[in-house]
């Protein structure tokens, strides 16, 4: 049997649909699922597709200037629920590694910066690593990127060694060990 | 003998329930509802998704009127499939088919149908609808819109289907409904 609803409950409903649509985060209806923990393994590798994308400040970033890290190469929105899920783990991944070469590079889609902006500064903790700009998410489609998010681990010599389709616990004990393997390799 | 026929009996009562046996949920705060089952590792979630809510996704994106206008007229479910099992699964939702009390088989527009339709307009955007097809690794899962051609509050059954391991599964959802015109309604 279906239940009536409050007023408080309508408005609170009527608020979501304004919030959404001047473009702030809003939770899509449902959540989804707990963020999965597992990568699957690329096989064969396949070379990373270069790319040349600008981040929020305007300055250019391309995916060669990163050759020979470790790279968790992260495609996004902010509309997207597990997106917003996943970045604060992948924030701490990225302070954890980065000394040791390790980047997260966060590709946003579609999306202005002005938005992308207000948003991080939305989150509780403020992203640290570069966050770039996909806006005809021509990018993602080289990597053959079907839904938001999506996520490879790029090893030192720039192969794609690892995809993740959807939201990650990014600093889970199963994915912090493949990495310590990827980073204990040659630079 | 007659325990037999009892237990025969119990066992077709048990296959039909496997095959109807999601769980429907009323979210208490909106009065929506949703719906979700899970079968080898491959689980499925519908989650009714008012036309304002569709209408206010695209709008935000800055998409034209026309867009959103068109993808709001349709029946609208938020989709989560999620991989939990320990082997690579793949789906094709455009198998899928919609079958409503009248006894007639829908089909969903895809992604692609859409994605294609926005690039003839000059519009590249291509995201917020579920992928009719994807692979799935242990662990992976999505989540995105699929549109059905139905009027509002439309009743129906869905039958799905996945592949793994080489085999296909099918299942059955039954007694889905579209969500209403708006929240009023409910």
């Amino acid at each position: 049997m279906r239940r009536p609803i409050s007023n408080r409950c309508k408005h609170l409903a009527s608020l979501c649909l304004v919030l959404a649509v001047a473009g702030l985060p809003v939770a899509l209806p449902a959540q989804g699922p707990d963020l999965s923990h597992t990568l699957a393994p690329v096989e064969p590798p396949v070379t990373a597709p270069g790319f040349r994308l600008a981040d929020m400040d305007g300055e250019m970033h391309a995916l060669a200037d990163y050759r020979g890290k470790v790279i968790l190469l992260n495609f996004w929105a902010t509309w997207c629920p597990p997106c917003r899920h996943e970045m604060p783990a992948m924030e701490r991944l990225y302070r954890r590694f980065r000394d040791r070469g390790f980047v997260v590079l966060a590709l946003n889609q579609w999306e202005d910066p002005d938005l992308v902006f207000a948003y991080t500064g939305d989150l509780d903790v403020f992203p640290s690593f570069p966050m770039l700009f996909d806006p005809q998410s021509s990018v993602s489609q080289h990597y053959g990127v079907k839904g938001l998010p999506t996520s490879f681990v790029i090893d030192r010599s720039g192969q794609v060694i690892y995809r993740a389709i959807g939201g990650r616990e990014f600093d889970h004990p199963e994915i912090l060990q493949i990495l310590e393997g990827l980073l204990a390799g040659p630079s | 003998m007659m325990s037999l026929w009892r237990a025969c009996l119990l066992l077709v009562v048990v296959s039909r329930g496997a095959m109807a046996g999601a769980r429907e949920h009323v979210d208490p705060d909106t009065g929506l509802s949703r719906w979700e089952t899970d079968d080898r590792g491959f689980s499925l979630e519908l989650v009714q998704v008012l036309p304002d809510y569709v209408r206010a996704v695209y709008a935000s994106r800055g998409l034209p009127q026309t867009i959103i206008d068109s993808v709001s007229s349709y029946c609208v479910f938020g989709t989560i499939l999620k991989n939990h099992s320990a082997s690579t699964l793949s789906y094709n939702a455009a198998d899928w088919r919609y079958v409503t009390t009248d006894g007639r088989t829908h089909r969903a527009r895809t992604k692609t149908e859409w994605v294609d339709e926005w690039q003839s307009m000059g519009v590249a955007f291509r995201w917020s609808l579920l992928p009719e097809q994807q692979t799935y690794a242990p662990g992976d899962w999505g989540q995105g819109f699929t549109t059905v051609a139905l009027p509002p509050g439309t009743v129906l059954d869905l039958h799905y289907g996945w592949e793994q391991g080489g085999v296909k599964h099918t299942g059955i959802i039954k007694g889905v409904r579209c969500a209403p015109a708006d929240i009023e309604s409910l």
